[in-house]
């Protein structure tokens, strides 16, 4: 008699503890180049990220009222450290996603290592090369910045518009650089423009005068420079500047780095122009946020993919939820959602109305600082491309596409 | 031919004077010590980030704050020797190879958490280079450099020939066994070496921030063309780093220039150059140029 008793107290028991854990704490992974040429960028990123997580706890909690926690890595911005990086959070941490990585050829040597091979959602905030279109990825990747198929048309358009019809193209030799180079050239050309040479380049190395001095012959108006302004940007625009070879750069989102102007100076870039991934013009909740933000850490909400990177971690929250449970596919299933329409339109800083729209059994639609966020069937979303010029010792947008 | 000596020939020397500054202790310490020291290029780092407080807390140029920089990171060297190397002495050098790896992650991450990840310079803005003979353009600063490490050079070549550390570490390299013999300290030579190659390397580590920027990677990505440089020149033997170092530094800038109307190589296979080098000279010469030790 005794046993069957010990059984049921014991039942008992276990069913108090599963009512109890269902409370669930949830972890997702962040990959961020912490170091490396992004790094001057990750502060304000990794901040917006922060503030989604401390969002999700003021507002209750994920999972029932359990503490949702960022574990941060360190991808250094470079193929080989994020796939260490992403192995560490998804089989060490046991994240129940990712969020990340920032540069292209980072987040894919990551999804294609680790995150697809094992079934975990990744989301990244930033990444634009437009070879993730037709990856092979189980539906487990997805971003939150239009491909650069996009940028690269955009950008041809800006630069004819300035009455630039003959440019050089220095790239970088990374999945980011190659892409857009790419889409730009083709456009550029398609719309009767003129590419006077164009060549790839290493990151990391000292000089680029030799590279230089070969993209100066052929008479360009222009140098189109897409690299990463902390790795090899800075030192490019600065070797042309000094060698008096170019004087008037197009740059893309990577050199869009308040590191450029700190380097260089403003006097010698006001001629140059910049096109970045960008939020819609009129976006109340994105202004919400960024006061939000400011509050919180004083500055920094104007910084570029401070609303993606916040947008990104709200929606890996929100699929959680609506997933119920930490189950890595179940959580995959839910992404489209809770970000595509149709459904009850919750915003930034709204994290318990959607938990409550969730628990009504009702469809939700985030709608991000960034943009609607509406996924396609390759994961990839339409988006805003702006022009931006220096300003001070930062940037100002003067136009906006879409 | 101006375009070839302005934007590769000159890049290429001062590139070299910086690969030699840096090959010089790799080779003197793989001579002396007998191990090969993957904590170099991160010594040079923390050089550059030394040279960049003396800038910040000083307000002085870059190249007076060389002296501070040297005098600290020697002080760094000789204490990683004590703390790390010295216990592992009497072990196979493998142990000690493996340690300056560690010892290179421990530099790497003290320099990022005192200085912070983000790539810094010494001074804002950009300089217009000097021209002479309408038509030479050269860049103050690399003419500095190339100055500075032409009278290290000599300086190095008068210590090594013409006084008594200099003698005993080139007895000790060529043959140790012989040199202890002999009765010659072996714990100061080693102290001397570390003070020599502690001391190019944080002059090359300012260099290369003088030259472009300073970052936490700047010595890690240098330190495979360092390499190359130690062992083209013949291991043990400082003038042979210099020279290798030069050697591979032009190789590399060289490289990309348009000799038939084309560039021979793509520039992005730059870092190539120094591979290929290593290994040509790894087959056919093992004993490189000015014949080191055998490894």
């Amino acid at each position: 008699m005794k046993k069957p008793i010990l059984a049921v107290a014991l039942s008992a028991l276990l069913a108090a503890q599963a009512g109890f854990a269902a409370a669930e704490d949830v972890k997702v992974g962040t990959i961020m180049g912490i170091t490396g040429p992004l790094a001057n960028f990750i502060p304000p990123i990794l901040n917006a990220a922060k503030l989604a997580e401390a969002d999700v706890n003021a507002g209750g909690g994920i999972l029932g009222g359990g503490n949702f926690e960022l574990v941060v890595a360190d991808g250094q911005a470079a193929a080989q450290p994020s796939v260490d990086a992403a192995t560490k959070l998804v089989n060490l941490e046991n994240v129940a996603a990712v969020m990340g990585a920032l540069s292209s050829g980072a987040t894919i040597a990551a999804a294609n290592a680790v995150t697809i091979p094992n079934g975990v959602l990744q989301v990244s905030p930033t990444a634009t090369s437009p070879s993730m279109t037709d990856m092979d990825d189980g539906d487990f990747l997805y971003r939150i910045v239009p491909s650069d198929n996009y940028q690269g048309e955009v950008l041809a358009k800006i630069v004819l518009d300035e009455g630039i019809d003959r440019v050089a193209v220095a790239y970088v030799n990374n999945d980011y650089g190659v892409g857009i180079a790419g889409t730009f050239k083709e456009n550029f050309e398609k719309l009767g423009g003129t590419i006077t040479g164009y060549e790839k380049h290493e990151d990391k190395k000292n000089s680029y005068r030799g590279e230089l001095a070969t993209l100066a012959n052929g008479d360009p108006q222009a140098l189109v420079l897409i690299a990463y302004a902390g790795g090899s940007g800075a030192k490019i625009v600065k070797q042309s500047l000094e060698a008096g070879l170019f004087d008037r750069f197009i740059g893309t989102d990577g050199l869009r780095d308040d590191l450029l102007i700190e380097q260089v100076g403003p006097e010698a870039l006001a001629t140059s122009f910049f096109s970045a991934p960008t939020s819609p013009a009129e976006n109340p909740a994105g202004e919400a946020l960024h006061t939000r933000f400011d509050e919180v850490y004083g500055e920094g909400s104007d910084k570029p993919f401070v609303d993606q990177s916040y947008d990104a971690t709200m929606l890996i929250a929100l699929a959680i939820e609506k997933a119920g449970s930490t189950d890595r596919t179940a959580i995959k299933d839910a992404l489209r959602f809770v970000a595509n329409a149709p459904g009850e339109i919750v915003g930034p800083g709204e994290w318990e109305k959607a938990v409550k729209l969730l628990a009504e059994g009702k469809d939700i639609n985030y709608e991000g600082a960034a943009g609607s966020h509406e996924f396609d069937e390759n994961g990839d979303v339409a988006g805003f491309i702006g022009k931006f010029v220096v300003d001070g010792d930062s940037y100002k947008q003067v136009a906006i596409f879409e | 031919m101006m375009d070839f000596i302005n934007f590769y020939l000159v890049p290429g020397i001062t590139l070299g004077a910086i690969y030699a500054l840096g090959a010089v202790g790799v080779s003197m310490i793989f001579g002396i010590l007998r191990f090969a020291h993957f904590a170099h290029g991160d010594l040079m780092t923390v050089g550059a980030y030394f040279g960049l407080s003396a800038v910040w807390l000083l307000g002085i140029p870059a190249l007076a704050a060389i002296p501070i920089a040297v005098a600290l990171t020697c002080l760094v060297a000789l204490f990683a020797d004590r703390a790390f190397y010295k216990p592992l002495r009497q072990l196979p050098t493998i142990y000690t190879v493996i340690a300056s790896f560690g010892v290179a992650l421990i530099f790497r991450s003290v320099v990022q958490l005192v200085w912070g990840t983000e790539s810094q310079v010494y001074s804002v803005g950009f300089q217009k280079p000097i021209v002479l003979f309408d038509s030479l353009r050269i860049a103050t600063r690399h003419i500095q450099i190339i100055l500075a490490t032409a009278a290290i050079t000599l300086g190095l070549h008068w210590f090594l020939h013409h006084t008594q550390m200099g003698k005993t570490m080139r007895a000790v390299s060529d043959d140790p066994a012989l040199a202890s013999v002999a009765g010659l300290d072996p714990e100061k030579t080693i102290r001397w070496t570390w003070i020599i190659g502690a001391g190019l390397a944080a002059i090359a580590g300012v260099f290369v921030g003088l030259d472009t920027d300073v970052h936490t990677m700047m010595g890690w990505n240098l330190l495979l063309p360092m390499f190359a440089a130690a062992l083209l020149g013949g291991i043990g033997k400082p003038l042979g780093a210099i020279a290798g170092g030069l050697i591979i530094g032009i190789a590399e800038e060289i490289c990309t220039y348009p000799f038939f109307g084309e560039s021979l190589i793509s520039p992005s296979y730059k870092s190539a150059i120094a591979f290929v080098i290593m290994l040509l000279i790894l087959i056919f010469r093992p004993r490189g140029l000015f014949k080191g030790r055998l490894l």
